[in-house]
């Protein structure tokens, strides 16, 4: 644990002498900011346009506007966890640093969860940092707090799934670039992968497809449900990614 | 100490490392010769975990580094050919974090970090970032980094490339003052380097091992034939020196090449393993000559080296063969 550790906050701390930690939380924040607005105008348009059918003002904060704000911001993670988790392996292959690391007394699983918490760590503090907007939203409104953050847990959890993804395409090159577009093809696949189905034919593929479909699990979570099936889902696709991460690296022992 | 036994690394059609076997006793030093592309380094990574073999066992400290790799790389310290350093921490952090990957934790960890930086005397960098160091210097915090936990063995990828020579030097004192508690294996292109170094030497070409000997033995071994040779200074005297020297028993050939300050140089040959230098001496003297120098020519390093190393693949047999029993 204390390896893992080790391990852990010498990655955070490699984002943080780079301008990489304070890149990626402040245009995080910044976008977050950015639909925060957007969201809010939605908000209040959507709730004059009621009042002006004569129907109730006061409109579901949680609903029109926290729910949409998280859905984009999945789609702002899935451009910017790759770059993040980029480097990580690719990076200490390039500069041989990778040497010091195998050839230490700490085992391959101990590495990776090191590496893989480092970049967590960061993610975390990247998605802690916009609950300053979360603040204001309940101090001018009444939103329910619950939903919320249900549908933060699973932005988390997808988060913590595209970190694994980045981790395992890093741990196959010594291309940073190479890992960064890779992370993100295969995130944006991931995400995607469902649309190819006919939802109207309820075949298996189609179902299959739309089970894997890490978009399809975030949904239930930003309407304020935590259903262990999405949860199942993305532990398990996080355990698989860091899985494939081990036989990665160890496979390069084998090649290098 | 280090033991490995048919050693065979092949990435898909290419053997990089083929059926090497050696052994280093507690204490040793093991230089590691060879070509570029030799599979130095291969083996190296192979000792270290960094890289696995595809047949073949080796242990070092008693420790299979297969089947037991934590309890091998406790008790390895390893310098690659790059220095693995992260250029964005200072070196003091480095080495601390070094240790604390070693298991070296709170209070001893700032003794241990100490200890390595005045050894290898870094102590006056040890606030700048790793990387704006100096080649001499990355060097020589990676060799810190290998010191750190003190460990049995020590396997050094070219220690001294890219030293000034001050510092080579002073790498190589350190070197051999470390040899007594720990076991080590270097690998090095400067021969001269292995013979004042190391007490064995591996050659190794095309991923075989071509000769393990000790250095002596090894200049010793590859004589065919010992050259003398020996300055003269005719003085007018006619060329019985010639042919006096021709008659020492043992000598099987003399040529003669005058130099063009009006000198003669002798090359003397005789048969392997007789010392025919007193005689020759004799010979010269009492044929009347003066006698400004005489040279036992042994084979240096770099000679065995090209011989071992360039020779038509049935000869590299040969000197292989017998080795390979012997290590």
């Amino acid at each position: 644990m204390r390896n893992i550790l080790t391990i852990a906050l010498k990655e955070l701390r490699s984002y943080f002498v780079s301008p990489m930690a304070y890149v990626a939380i402040g245009f995080f924040v910044f976008i977050y900011g950015y639909f925060f607005v957007v969201s809010l105008n939605f908000m209040v348009r959507v709730s004059m346009q009621a009042g002006m059918m004569g129907g109730p003002q006061a409109i579901n904060v949680n609903e029109y506007m926290v729910r949409p704000l998280l859905g984009n911001m999945a789609v702002v993670m899935l451009f910017l966890l790759p770059a993040l988790t980029g480097r990580s392996y690719a990076e200490e292959k390039r500069s041989g640093t990778i040497e010091l690391l195998l050839s230490s007394p700490l085992t391959g699983p101990q590495i990776i969860l090191g590496k893989y918490l480092g970049a967590l760590a960061l993610f975390t503090l990247m998605l802690g940092v916009t609950f300053v907007h979360v603040g204001v939203l309940f101090l001018y409104g009444e939103p329910e707090l619950g939903p919320i953050l249900s549908g933060y847990l699973g932005l988390w959890l997808m988060g913590g799934a595209f970190i694994s993804v980045g981790l395992l395409i890093s741990s196959m090159t010594k291309n940073q670039t190479v890992a960064v577009v890779g992370a993100f093809g295969t995130a944006l696949m991931l995400w995607i992968v469902s649309w190819i189905g006919d939802p109207s034919s309820g075949s298996t593929t189609t179902e299959v497809l739309a089970y894997l479909s890490i978009l399809d699990h975030f949904d239930d979570f930003s309407k304020g449900v935590i259903d262990t099936k999405h949860l199942a889902y993305y532990l398990s696709f996080i355990t698989f990614g860091l899985f494939l991460t081990a036989r990665s690296v160890d496979s390069e022992r084998w090649r290098g | 100490m280090i033991e490995v036994q048919h050693v065979t690394k092949r990435y898909g059609p290419v053997t990089a490392v083929d059926d090497v076997s050696f052994r280093v006793d507690s204490g040793q030093i093991l230089g590691f010769l060879g070509p570029n592309g030799a599979g130095k380094t291969t083996t190296m990574r192979i000792l270290t975990g960094c890289a696995s073999a595809t047949e073949g066992q080796a242990f070092v400290a008693g420790y299979d580094v297969f089947e037991e790799p934590v309890e091998a790389k406790r008790r390895t310290g390893y310098l690659p050919e790059t220095p693995p350093l992260y250029p964005d921490m200072t070196v003091r952090e480095y080495l601390a974090f070094a240790a604390r990957i070693n298991g070296i934790r709170s209070v001893a960890q700032r003794e241990r970090v100490a200890a390595a930086m005045a050894r290898t005397n870094v102590e006056d960098v040890a606030d700048r970032h790793c990387g704006k160091l100096s080649k001499g210097y990355r060097q020589r915090v990676g060799l810190a980094q290998a010191i750190l936990h003190n460990p049995d063995v020590l396997i050094l990828d070219e220690p001294t490339a890219g030293l000034d020579p001050k510092q080579i030097i002073e790498t190589r004192e350190l070197i051999k003052e470390l040899a007594g508690d720990h076991t080590i294996i270097l690998s090095t292109h400067i021969l001269p380097e292995v013979a004042q170094t190391c007490e064995r030497v591996v050659i190794i070409n095309k991923g075989r091992v071509v000769a393990v000997d000790t250095p002596e033995n090894l200049t010793g071994r590859l004589r065919g034939s010992e050259t003398i040779r020996v300055q003269l200074d005719p003085r007018g005297a006619d060329e019985t020196a010639v042919v006096q020297a021709a008659t020492v028993p043992n000598v099987s050939n003399v040529t003669a090449t005058p130099t063009q300050d009006g000198l003669v140089t002798l090359e003397v040959q005789c048969e392997k393993g007789a010392d025919v230098r007193s005689e020759v001496a004799r010979a010269v003297i009492t044929s009347g000559w003066g006698l400004l120098e005489l040279t036992s020519m042994r084979m240096s390093l770099e000679d065995i080296f090209l011989e071992l190393t360039t020779s038509e693949e049935p000869r590299e047999e040969d000197a292989e063969a017998p080795e390979a029993t012997d290590a």
